[in-house]
């Protein structure tokens, strides 16, 4: 009930002067505490955009009993591998629906890659580290960043338009921890401040 | 003992007896004290009791708080276990229900937990219960904190704690929730950690906001939830309570933890004390009662002895009381005893001074007219008789006049104690003045001649008076009831007229009373009253009785004698009705009247004739007799010595000197005196040497034998030569014949008077008879 009461609120919405199809996109993120918040993950979702562009090789290693890094975006169809750094054995898992895994017990210098066919956020887990957390963002759009320290994140050249803006953070208390908007992005483009609420 | 009475300051208990007083007091004082240390022993257990209790709940508050804490770790662990199971994550991840239920089923088993529940990240609850506790948790495991994992709720009245364990995967997908309803059968297994027995109660916040026992209903305060313990009213009474709120989902709790204890039940270890101190204030109380009323008795003892004296004093009775001791006490018997004795004493005497003369010592009157009484009444009841005797001693008065009033006291004592020698049998008392009176009671009919008889022959003799050998006698009357008087006061009137008899009798004799005396008596009444009636109506009238001047042959004079004509018993002669007059004083105004009336009638005569008129002692007493004379002689205008005062000896009985000094008061005036009966009673000669009289009346009984006898004529013939010598004339009394008549003349009598001549005349008849003598003469 109370992440249902959670949403953004569109503080401010500018439209810059665009140039005829594209603009930039930029998009401030605060907590619930007001202040800037780094790490999270924005998607701008438009359906001009492209397919983004698979690139690689994408790799979430288990070093220090930890997923490093703890957030990786990866383009829907990107292949991952999970190398494992330790000197002990992880057994990575992974309950989300959008893709559900199990790397059994593997040892040290060994790695396994796993496809991510689907958009959406997988939840990574070591079921021998419970404090092992670590997440991987399957997107399907081009426009998909972590905020900086400061809590922004630009995109260029974004379709003017109709957007979905999502935006994920595991302390955003929703499924899967994500939280959208929908958005126009004018002919100049758009410059938002997404602030979290309780 | 009137007079003063304690005013009461303060309406306030009015107690008839110490005793009563004291003991109450004592006990209330007692009883005071006993309150005063039931307040302070009361105050002290309850204190102590509430300290034992605060001190037993805090520690099993704290025990409390442990077990409370280590259940929850219990649960979590329990939860843990399973929230971490992989397989249990993957079918919770995976809304895998069939798994997660039978998951949960053997949860239940394994952590001994009745309810069990899987709720997932949008709400949705796993697990089988009530579906207001399912919904109930649902609303929970969205909005508890992450750092929370127990609360306690309120599902209506049944309260349960719900633990709840996040599913972490490796982010939270759900939580377990375990749900232990808190009943009694767990707030007993909390209560059997306590050292006393404890009651657990779990309190419910209803919609007000005020804590409630669900199991009763009851209101609870909210003092409660102070660290303290406090006292509150509970369904089985009194208690001691202490509550800590138990925490709700979110913070605010919605049940609470109380932790009570029956006041009864903690006062129940001082229930020998209290019943200790009671019985020791009872039994405290009683003995207080009882010794301040022994104590009470002690002191009041000889008070409540001195109260009866002096209530038996105030009636009359002699008392004493018993001297105990020397203090306060003591002293006040020995002076109230001084002060008894004091005031019987006083009382005698008053009684004695009362009923007794204090110049003899004898009873006086009252207490004679008392016994009196008391004698008749004896002797009526006995059949005998109660006599009377009435003394009187003769010429008392001139033994006062003569010797002095302390001879004639010294006379009465010595009288008195005479009489008590001979009248030992009865009673002797002094009437007063010279009056004694005796009272006989007895069978001896001879008696009380015999008494009256002895005492006139011891009474005979000279008696020793203050120095002096005084001569005197005593007359006595004697009445004997009943038959001569019914009650006291007819005797003593009786006895009265006896000796009223005796004296006239001559004295020195006694008489019994006898019916003819009362009737002499009450025939001189009539007469008294008679007398005066006479007086005011003028019944009187003078008649008059020439004395015959033998040496100019002619009435000389007229002797002035008293007639009374009575309306209805016609002429009463003065022998009856002088000496009456004489004894009322009455004497007095019927001497004036004939001093007036003769006066009156003398002016009408010749010149040379004077009228004599007869004075009685009793007027020549009386000191306004000489102006009595001087109004008479202006009024009617008669020379004075034309006016001739005839009196006897007797008028010297009296005393001679102021006898004498009226009779120069009467010789001055210019009138005449006379000696009237010369001849008979005492016919002192000194007398004659002690006043120069201008006549001397030879007495009849002289006159009567002169012509027979020759000492008669002798005595005669002495007298009319003395009085010549002394320069006085004579007048021979009752010569009735013409050979008195010739005796007298050759003797050289001055005047005759009687039948002879004439007897009285009216007065109409004086001047006819003046005629007729003056004829015979020529």
């Amino acid at each position: 009930m109370l992440g249902a009461m959670r949403h953004f609120i569109l503080a401010c919405l500018l439209s810059l002067p665009g140039i005829a199809h594209a603009g930039t996109v930029s998009i401030e993120v605060r907590g619930v505490d007001g202040k800037p918040l780094a790490g999270a993950v924005v998607q701008v979702e438009s359906a001009r955009a492209s397919a983004p562009r698979i690139g690689g090789p994408y790799s979430v290693a288990q070093k220090d009993i930890a997923f490093q890094p703890r957030v990786t975006i990866v383009p829907a169809g990107a292949s991952v591998s999970f190398p494992n750094r330790d000197r002990v054995r992880h057994h990575v898992y992974s309950f989300s629906p959008a893709k559900k895994f199990e790397l059994k017990l593997y040892g040290h210098q060994e790695s396994h890659s796993v496809t991510f066919d689907r958009p959406g956020v997988i939840a990574l887990g070591c079921n021998i580290h419970d404090s092992m957390t670590g997440f991987i963002i399957v997107t399907g759009t081009p426009f998909a960043a972590q905020t900086s320290a400061a809590g922004r994140v630009v995109f260029d050249d974004v379709p003017a338009g109709a957007v979905t803006l999502k935006v994920w953070h595991p302390s955003i208390r929703a499924r899967a921890n994500i939280l959208a908007q929908a958005a126009t992005v004018g002919p100049q483009g758009l410059s938002t401040t997404l602030a979290l609420r309780k | 003992m009137t007079g003063v009475r304690r005013q009461p300051a303060l309406p306030r208990w009015r107690f008839t007896r110490l005793r009563t007083a004291l003991a109450v007091r004592y006990a209330s004082l007692f009883a005071i004290a006993m309150i005063a240390v039931a307040i302070v022993a009361q105050t002290m257990i309850w204190s102590h009791a509430r300290n034992s209790v605060r001190a037993a709940m805090t520690t099993s508050g704290q025990v409390y708080d442990r077990l409370w804490s280590l259940k929850a770790r219990a649960l979590s662990d329990s939860a843990g276990v399973l929230a971490r199971d992989f397989g249990f994550r993957a079918a919770v991840a995976s809304a895998d229900r069939p798994t997660i239920e039978s998951a949960l089923t053997s949860l239940r088993q394994r952590a001994g937990v009745p309810l069990a529940f899987v709720v997932e990240n949008d709400g949705s609850v796993i697990g089988s219960g009530p579906s207001s506790l399912r919904r109930i948790v649902g609303d929970i495991a969205l909005d508890m904190p992450s750092s929370q994992h127990d609360a306690v709720i309120a599902q209506g009245a049944q309260p349960w704690r719900l633990v709840v364990t996040p599913i972490m995967a490796p982010v939270q997908i759900g939580s377990v929730i375990f749900a232990l309803p808190l009943d009694r059968q767990q707030m007993q297994a909390l209560e059997g950690y306590s050292a006393i027995p404890l009651t657990a109660t779990v309190l419910i916040r209803d919609e007000g906001g005020r804590w409630r026992d669900p199991a009763s209903g009851t209101r609870i305060p909210e003092s409660v939830m102070r660290r303290e313990p406090v006292a509150i009213e509970m369904p089985g009474g009194r208690a001691f309570a202490l509550a800590r709120p138990l925490p709700g989902p979110g913070g605010a709790p919605q049940t609470a933890l109380m932790l009570s204890y029956p006041l009864s039940a903690a006062l129940a270890s001082y229930r020998g004390l209290q019943v200790g101190i009671a019985i020791a204030g009872i039994l405290g109380l009683l003995l207080v009662i009882y010794g301040s009323r022994r104590i009470a008795a002690q002191i009041t003892r000889p008070i409540v002895a001195l109260d009866a004296a002096a209530h038996a004093l105030e009636k009359g009775a002699r008392t004493e009381v018993e001297v105990v001791g020397g203090d306060e006490i003591g002293r006040l018997a020995d002076s109230f005893n001084r002060m008894s004795a004091g005031i019987v004493e006083r009382e005698d005497r008053i009684r004695h001074l009362a009923f007794h003369d204090t110049l003899t010592g004898l009873p006086n009157r009252t207490f004679f007219r008392e016994q009196l009484d008391l004698a008749m009444l004896r002797a009526a009841r006995g059949g005998q008789k109660a006599s009377v005797l009435c003394l009187d001693l003769d010429g008392f008065k001139g033994v006062n006049d003569t010797l002095g009033h302390p001879v004639g006291d010294s006379l009465l004592r010595r009288v008195g104690e005479l009489l008590a020698e001979q009248a030992t049998d009865g009673v002797v008392s002094r009437l007063g003045g010279d009056e004694f009176a005796i009272i006989l009671v007895g069978d001896d009919p001879e008696r009380p001649r015999m008494l009256a008889q002895a005492i006139i022959d011891r009474m005979k003799a000279p008696m020793l008076a203050d120095g002096h050998q005084v001569a005197t006698g005593t007359s006595i009357g004697i009445a004997i009831g009943p038959a001569d008087g019914e009650d006291a006061d007819m005797l003593l009137k009786n006895a009265d007229l006896a000796l009223y008899r005796a004296k006239q009798d001559g004295r020195g004799v006694f008489r019994f009373f006898e019916p003819a005396l009362d009737a002499a008596a009450r025939r001189r009444r009539q007469i008294e009253m008679d007398l005066r009636d006479a007086l005011a109506n003028g019944h009187f009238r003078l008649v008059f009785q020439p004395i015959y001047d033998l040496k100019n042959e002619r009435v000389g004079c007229f002797e002035s004698l008293l007639r009374w004509e009575h309306p209805e018993r016609g002429l009463i002669s003065p022998v009856e009705f002088i000496p009456v007059a004489e004894e009322t004083g009455l004497i007095i105004g019927i001497g004036e009247w004939v001093v007036h009336e003769a006066c009156r009638q003398a002016v009408a005569w010749p010149d040379h004739i004077r009228i004599a008129v007869n004075v009685s002692p009793i007027q020549f007493r009386n000191t306004g007799f000489a102006s009595i004379v001087f109004q008479a002689l202006a009024r009617s205008g008669l020379a004075p010595e034309r006016l001739e005062i005839e009196i006897t000896e007797s008028v010297f009985l009296e005393g001679e000197g102021p006898t004498l000094a009226l009779l120069h008061r009467l010789r001055e005036l210019g009138v005449r005196i006379a000696l009237d009966d010369f001849g008979t009673g005492y016919s002192s000669l000194s007398y004659l040497r002690s006043f120069p009289f201008d006549k001397i009346k030879v007495d009849k009984s002289f006159v009567d034998a002169i012509a027979q006898d020759g000492s008669a004529q002798a005595i005669v013939k002495a007298i009319v030569d003395l009085a010549g010598a002394l320069h006085m004339e004579t007048t021979a009394e009752g010569v009735e014949q013409e050979d008195q008549l010739a005796i007298l003349r050759g003797q050289g009598c001055s005047s005759i008077q009687g039948y002879l001549f004439s007897k009285p005349l009216a007065a109409e008849q004086t001047l006819e008879i003046i005629g007729r003598l003056a004829r015979r003469a020529a």
